[in-house]
């Protein structure tokens, strides 16, 4: 909020610099002309423009402080500071023509006024900007992040793939065989052909079941048909211990972040059903400020940290491309809560 | 029995369409998506509606939304959802409406024609057939907690049969053991659970509701689903 709006929305006109400022350059004007004219009316030395000088030092120094601040925020000192310094130069310039010519004395203040000001630029043009600081952290973070990224990726095609070889193509394979088989005893020996049509068909359903676990590890169904929220409710009744899942989404959020948040979630669920001993445990998820927080906690033996290979590692890699951190309060003896957070927004409920 | 088809993949509705016409369902439509599925029970006396998940227009979940409202419109109407993948929490949405006519179950099952068909028989008498994997689930679940908790472990493996759709026949032949002592299980699964009297396949279908309501944490799916706006 700046000050000049103020004075035009109602306010008094001294609740403002821009009123104060007006009024003082009323009241100014107000003296130098009675000075003017009572001048006139006695003749003599021309002393009013001392009087008028007097008047406008002060509007000129304000007149450059409130120039000055308009500046970008990171350029306001020193333009403050160079508009100061033009003011007082002005001002010794005017005292010098008051004073009748002469000598130029100020030469030398406006050359020291000039030295002071290009050091204070030279300062501002060669200090270490805390802002490129900040990008070249950044850059850091975005490099080993996005390699983190890229590996998870590349890993996960592998295990597809290896999954989708060794599983349904094995198993169709073997379908194709059976079939084969049978195709050549049609006439000859029926009993070992059924028994082949048999076999054919418990391994395409083997192979069918492979192809859903393989599809569930890419993306859960779930996920696209109900969100990060139905999705993560799902999960919380297919385990086998009871899980309160508490709070909600307004709306989706985007997909990656969706995924990311999905699998880090299962993980920390996994976690809890393969570490804890916990008898129960809870989810909280919801987005307050632009944050997605999903907290996963159990009642358990507690003891779980970074360094106990459960994986959270890999939560940690999953959540860092969305600049996503995670938390862990899990003293021995538990109880165990992970809170994961995303800065995401939500797109507008199920559109 | 008259039966409509909603599947928009034309391989797979045409293949379940000549697996129930060979076992002499009449079927009387076969559509490709929810509204003509909509548009053919409004005017076509239907027993039994089967129908995929997952549809046109989004691909998620249209199918069982438009079950879910089939039977807002028409209660107790029978429906058999078929689905890539199974999910408890669909199952209970199924659920809401009422256990009685509802049949969800995996694609694959198909493949065993003779109990697919026998589960959409049973489901058009008003009957409940949720898919082994559901059930798997939930017996780990609420093995321990009340009411469940008061059945023996035999007792739990017949009433996961029964949510499977199964006939007393067919659990005796599965466990091995005569209809006889199946028959005393059921019983004395009635009796535990407190089901009131009633005809019989109605007390089957309460027991298994029963059973779905175990492990229901409170509070928990309490939250009606649409389908997305498009």
């Amino acid at each position: 909020m700046t000050v000049g709006t103020r004075a035009t929305s109602g306010w008094p006109w001294w609740a403002s610099w821009q009123g104060i400022f007006r009024f003082e350059a009323f009241v100014s004007a107000a003296i130098g002309l009675a000075a003017g004219l009572a001048w006139a009316t006695t003749g003599g030395h021309f002393w009013p423009a001392w009087v008028w000088f007097g008047l406008g030092v002060p509007l000129a120094l304000q007149g450059a402080v409130r120039w000055g601040l308009r500046a970008p925020k990171g350029e306001r000192a020193l333009f403050v500071h160079a508009a100061v310094s033009f003011a007082l130069a002005a001002i010794q310039l005017t005292i010098w023509l008051l004073a009748g010519l002469g000598y130029f004395w100020p030469v030398w203040p406006i050359l020291g006024l000039g030295l002071v000001l290009s050091v204070h630029f030279w300062i501002v043009r060669h200090r270490p900007n805390a802002r490129e600081q900040a990008l070249a952290n950044r850059v850091d973070v975005l490099t080993r992040t996005r390699r983190g990224a890229l590996d998870i990726q590349a890993a996960e095609l592998q295990r597809v793939e290896r999954d989708l070889h060794d599983g349904a193509q094995a198993r169709l394979v073997s379908v194709a065989m059976s079939l084969g088989l049978a195709e050549t005893l049609l006439s000859s020996d029926p009993d070992l052909l059924a028994e082949l049509l048999s076999e054919a068909r418990s391994t395409t359903l083997a192979a069918l079941d492979d192809l859903r676990t393989v599809m569930q590890g890419i993306q859960p169904p779930v996920l696209a048909d109900r969100g990060l929220e139905g999705a993560v409710r799902a999960l919380a009744l297919d385990l086998a211990i009871p899980v309160t899942v508490t709070g909600g989404l307004a709306g989706r959020a985007p997909a990656p972040v969706e995924s990311a948040a999905y699998f880090t979630a299962a993980e920390c669920l996994a976690n809890v059903v393969k570490h804890s001993t916990a008898a129960s445990a809870w989810v909280d998820l919801r987005h307050q400020g632009r944050l997605l927080s999903i907290t996963v906690g159990d009642n358990g033996q507690g003891g779980a940290s970074l360094d106990g290979g459960t994986g959270l590692r890999g939560v940690i890699r999953r959540l860092e491309p969305f600049d996503g951190t995670l938390t862990i309060s899990s003293p021995a003896g538990g109880p165990t809560s992970v809170t994961m957070e995303v800065p995401c927004a939500l797109s507008s409920p199920k559109t | 029995m008259r039966v409509v088809i909603a599947e928009d993949l034309a391989l797979l509705r045409d293949g379940l369409s000549r697996l129930l016409r060979a076992h002499d369902f009449d079927v009387v439509a076969e559509v490709g998506d929810p509204e003509a599925l909509a548009a053919v029970l409004a005017g076509t006396p239907v027993d039994v509606a089967i129908m995929d998940v997952r549809m046109p227009p989004t691909f998620t979940n249209e199918g069982l939304v438009a079950a879910i409202e089939a039977r807002a419109r028409r209660p107790g109407m029978p429906v058999v959802v078929l689905s890539q993948y199974v999910q408890q929490l669909y199952a209970r949405e199924l659920m809401r409406s009422g256990a009685e006519g509802i049949g969800y179950l995996l694609k694959d099952r198909v493949a065993d024609v003779r109990t697919f068909v026998d589960a959409v028989r049973q489901v058009a008498a008003g009957g409940t057939v949720l898919d082994p994997k559901v059930v798997a689930v939930l017996m780990s679940q609420h093995a321990r907690g009340e009411p469940m908790g008061r059945l023996t472990a035999r007792e739990r493996e017949v009433l996961g049969l029964m949510a499977e759709g199964r006939s007393n026949a067919a659990i005796a032949a599965k466990l091995f053991v005569t209809g006889k002592a199946i028959d005393k299980h059921i019983n004395s699964i009635f009796m535990k659970l407190d089901l009131p009297l009633a005809h019989d396949d109605n007390r089957r279908v309460l027991a298994v509701l029963r059973y779905l309501q175990g492990g229901s944490p409170p509070g928990d799916g309490d939250r009606q689903w649409s389908l997305p706006a498009t």
